[in-house]
């Protein structure tokens, strides 16, 4: 069922004579080219043009229709996206109108100085006469056309269809295309376009709104779901209901025959590696390697250590040395000895040597003796404190003031480590008492931690989604520019918005006082965005909840944290691994709802008449109200176009006009024998006729006769 | 070009023999291709529908009317008939399970659900 395009250029084109013409069917989604008379179009492919850059050269090309996307890597497509040279069903885009006849004339053969032939090409019905003027002129100037003819391809498909029998010269061509869907009334063989009738839904639309529901539905697998892809799916699985409400409530039981009717689309997936269970060699020999690598360490660090006792042992001992060299020596030479030794007096020395004393002492691993120090010194360094000020000098003053500040410094820092050593046993202490509590009731303890866990982990999630809820959307969906588009915007960005608008707003007259006041600035710290809501609460409930999944974590074996993304829908939750059923599409009510659009197009908001409803509107519409009539035309109702394929659809067509009609009245409704080709043949048969030269027009016509005279130009169909 | 895409000529030929006024020609390079085409809105307005009777039928006047029957209103989400509307988020739900989903969707998702009933909120 899937089109293949037929892109293969033609070798025979010089066989034909220019008299032959040319068939055009210009659709939305395929345009098929070839000559009339014949049966199949010679060349058939999708109405799109892209235009990539080539990633080497740098040129800009032209490709038409679609390809194989191999090809196409060698291309930057990221800028060009494919177009199409249609509004709705309308050509309103020439150039690229142009890229495609180019195309599609040259796969036909093309090659001499101009294309010699008579074309005929569809239009969409009541085209627009701006279109078809632009038309005429691209074929007349560019291609050097001799005459043309334009004709609506529902009406073609339709008298190819009388033709073999299919349908009556009254009836109604309800016929559903790419964009837009007609249904045109035929009185005597002719369409009858004053009670002809257009709703603008069409395959387009179904594709696109299965391809949204797919892509929301599973939204990880947003890659796989690409147009074409959804085109596939949607024409072998999509089928119409009989009856929209009794089909959704068989799957709304789940019944059997629900689960008969969904359809599940495998992905290509491999299961990750599983990894054995390490046997106990191996174990062993992990466990060895750890030890002899722990070693290892170990040794090193030793021999650093016993390096650098050493190295301060040497020192010590050159110091002392020093300092007993010092008192050898006499008064006098006291300042040249110190200047050969490099050290600028006595303290000095002996204030290196205690110090590497303590680094060794350090090194070896004793309690550095401060404590003591601090006693031993405390009574001389704070000798001054307690003396009264007036005995004092006021050198002595300043000494004083100097012991105050620091004896002030030091008993703080020894209340912090009381302090410290303090909180560290109430937290044994805590860990015992739990320790205990789990001993003695180890399920009750587990479960009491589990529901705190949960709760936890709830209330922080919730707090996490309001506060984020705007921020992950601002930071998502729009890079540049600010609050935009439709997203909620939470009290604080409101905030910020109003501080905003408030402090842009021009005041007309005058000149723009902000800033005078020193005031004024405090306004950006109110928008900061940096420090935004620091919530106590939340920082200290996150601190719990890591907590208890900490200890969770340590004695319950079956416990897992939670992910931590916002939305459970964003990814699969990574903590189990991947299976198959999360590389399966399921597609089950999708099958059915996503051509109900056909018939019910407010379902995607647009505010018109289904199919079924467009036959009674059409058959209303009609100028001649006569009983006969209108049933003669209910007897032949033909379906066509592309987008009628859906198993089901006559079906429910049938009924839903007889909900509209007189109770009674004969209603048949059948399929054209190929709906998509037989708007090509239709037009075909009829360039091949005799009297086609009547209804085309020339160059010269059109220049003499102008664009008014082409408003009424008329297409007989009936030769 | 690599050997294989001049073998598959998926690229259009600049020169076309049939042609009488080839492409580049017509439109040339540097000009801004944006070609400002009318599009169909205006190609309508530009029409004047109005001048001519409107028994005649025109592009606009063959379009059909609103539906008669009543709306169906469907579940955003599954499908399924929706009797209820969430007046938060403005989705239709079937039940209290698609409740749930609808509270606990991002913003964007709803506001893509909305968008496929033309519902969402634009702002321009």
């Amino acid at each position: 069922m899937p089109f293949i395009s037929k892109i293969e250029r033609q070798t025979d084109y010089t066989q034909f004579d220019s008299t032959v013409p040319i068939v055009i069917d210009n659709g939305g989604s395929y345009f098929r080219i070839g000559w009339a008379g014949e049966d199949e179009p010679r060349v058939i492919f999708r109405n799109i043009v892209q235009r990539p850059r080539h990633k080497t050269t740098g040129e800009t090309v032209t490709v038409v229709s679609d390809h194989n996307p191999a090809l196409l890597r060698y291309f930057d497509c990221t800028r060009s996206g494919p177009r199409s040279a249609f509004d709705g069903n309308v050509v309103y885009q020439f150039e690229i109108m142009e890229y495609i006849l180019d195309f599609g004339f040259d796969r036909l053969g093309a090659d001499q100085s101009q294309i010699d032939h008579p074309v005929l090409i569809t239009e969409c019905a009541c085209n627009p006469i701006q279109s078809r003027c632009r038309m005429a002129e691209l074929l007349f100037e560019s291609y050097g056309v001799p005459s043309i003819a334009f004709g609506v391809d529902a009406a073609f498909s339709y008298k190819y269809n009388q033709q073999l029998g299919i349908c009556n010269s009254d009836g109604l061509a309800i016929c559903s295309g790419f964009m837009t869907s007609h249904a045109i009334p035929f009185i005597n063989g002719e369409p009858a376009y004053e009670a002809c009738c257009r709703t603008n839904v069409g395959g387009y639309h179904v594709t696109d709104y299965l391809k949204q529901l797919l892509s929301l539905k599973y939204p990880h697998h947003i890659s796989k779901l690409t147009w074409e892809k959804v085109e596939d799916l949607k024409m072998e699985h999509c089928y119409i209901a009989p009856d929209y409400t009794s089909e959704v409530r068989i799957f709304k039981k789940g019944a059997k025959e629900a689960e008969e009717k969904t359809r599940c689309w495998q992905l290509p997936w491999t299961p990750a590696p599983v990894e054995e269970q390490p046997s106990e060699e191996e174990l062993a020999r992990k466990a060895a390697l750890k030890e002899r690598q722990g070693q290892r360490l170990r040794e090193m660090a030793e021999a650093k250590r016993s390096s650098r006792i050493n190295e301060l042992e040497n020192d010590i001992r050159g110091l002392e040395f020093l300092l007993k060299q010092l008192k050898q020596v006499e008064e006098n030479n006291v300042p040249a000895f110190l200047r050969e030794t490099g050290y600028a007096s006595k303290q000095e020395i002996e204030s290196n040597l205690a110090k590497a004393i303590q680094s060794l002492r350090k090194a070896k691993g004793e309690q550095v003796e401060t404590e003591e120090k601090m006693d031993a010194s405390t009574a001389d360094k704070y000798n001054l404190v307690n003396v009264p000020d007036d005995v004092l000098t006021p050198e002595q003053l300043k000494e004083k003031r100097k012991q105050l500040f620091l004896k002030s410094t030091t008993e703080a820092r020894q209340r912090a480590k009381q302090k410290r050593i303090e909180e560290e046993l109430e937290r044994e202490k805590q860990m015992k008492l739990e320790e205990e509590k789990r001993l003695e009731n180890p399920e009750r303890y587990l479960e009491d931690l589990r529901a705190k866990y949960r709760e936890l982990s709830e209330k922080v999630e919730q707090r996490k989604r309001l506060k984020t809820n705007g921020n992950n959307t601002n930071g998502n969906q729009n890079g540049s520019g600010g609050v935009g588009r439709g997203e909620r915007l939470n009290a604080a960005q409101r905030e910020r918005m109003r501080l905003l608008t408030t402090a842009a707003f021009d005041r007309g007259k005058g000149e723009d006082t902000f800033g005078i006041k020193d005031e004024d600035w405090q306004l950006y710290k109110l928008m900061s965005r940096d420090d935004d809501e620091e919530d106590e609460k939340s920082n200290e409930d996150e601190a719990d909840l890591a907590r208890v999944s900490s200890r969770l974590r340590e004695i319950d074996p079956t416990f897992f944290p939670k992910a931590e993304s916002g939305s459970s829908t964003a990814e699969p939750p990574r903590f189990r691994p991947l299976t198959k059923e999360d590389f399966q599409l399921i597609l089950g009510v999708e099958r059915f709802r996503c051509p109900e659009v056909l018939f019910q197009p407010n379902l995607i908001g647009i505010d018109q008449s289904g199919l079924d409803e467009m036959a009674g509107v059409s058959i209303r519409r009609l100028p001649c109200k006569n009983q006969g009539l209108e049933e003669k035309i209910t007897k032949s109702i033909l379906m066509t176009g592309g987008s009628c394929q859906y198993p089901g659809m006559a079906e429910r067509l049938e009924a839903g006009i007889r909900m509209i009609r007189p109770c009674g009245t004969p209603i048949t409704v059948v399929r054209a024998s190929d709906p998509s080709l037989d708007a090509w043949r239709g037009a075909s048969v009829y360039a091949a006729a005799m009297q086609f030269p009547n209804q085309t027009f020339s160059r010269t016509d059109y220049y003499e006769k102008g664009e008014d005279w082409l408003r009424r130009y008329q297409f007989n169909y009936t030769l | 070009m690599e050997a294989e895409v001049v073998e598959a000529e998926i690229v259009l030929p600049t020169h076309l023999n049939f042609k009488r006024v080839q492409m580049y020609e017509k439109y040339p390079k540097g000009q801004a291709r944006g070609r400002h085409w009318k599009h169909l809105k205006q190609i309508i307005q530009a029409e004047n529908y109005q001048n001519y009777p409107p028994d005649e039928p025109n592009y606009v006047n063959i379009e059909s009317p609103p539906p008669m029957h009543p709306c169906k209103r469907i579940c955003d989400i599954t499908g399924f008939e929706a009797p209820y509307f969430d007046p938060r988020t403005k989705l239709r739900y079937a039940n209290a399970e698609v409740f749930k989903v609808i509270r606990s969707l991002p913003n964007d998702y709803v506001q893509r659900y909305l968008a496929l009933r033309n519902a969402a909120v634009v702002l321009k």
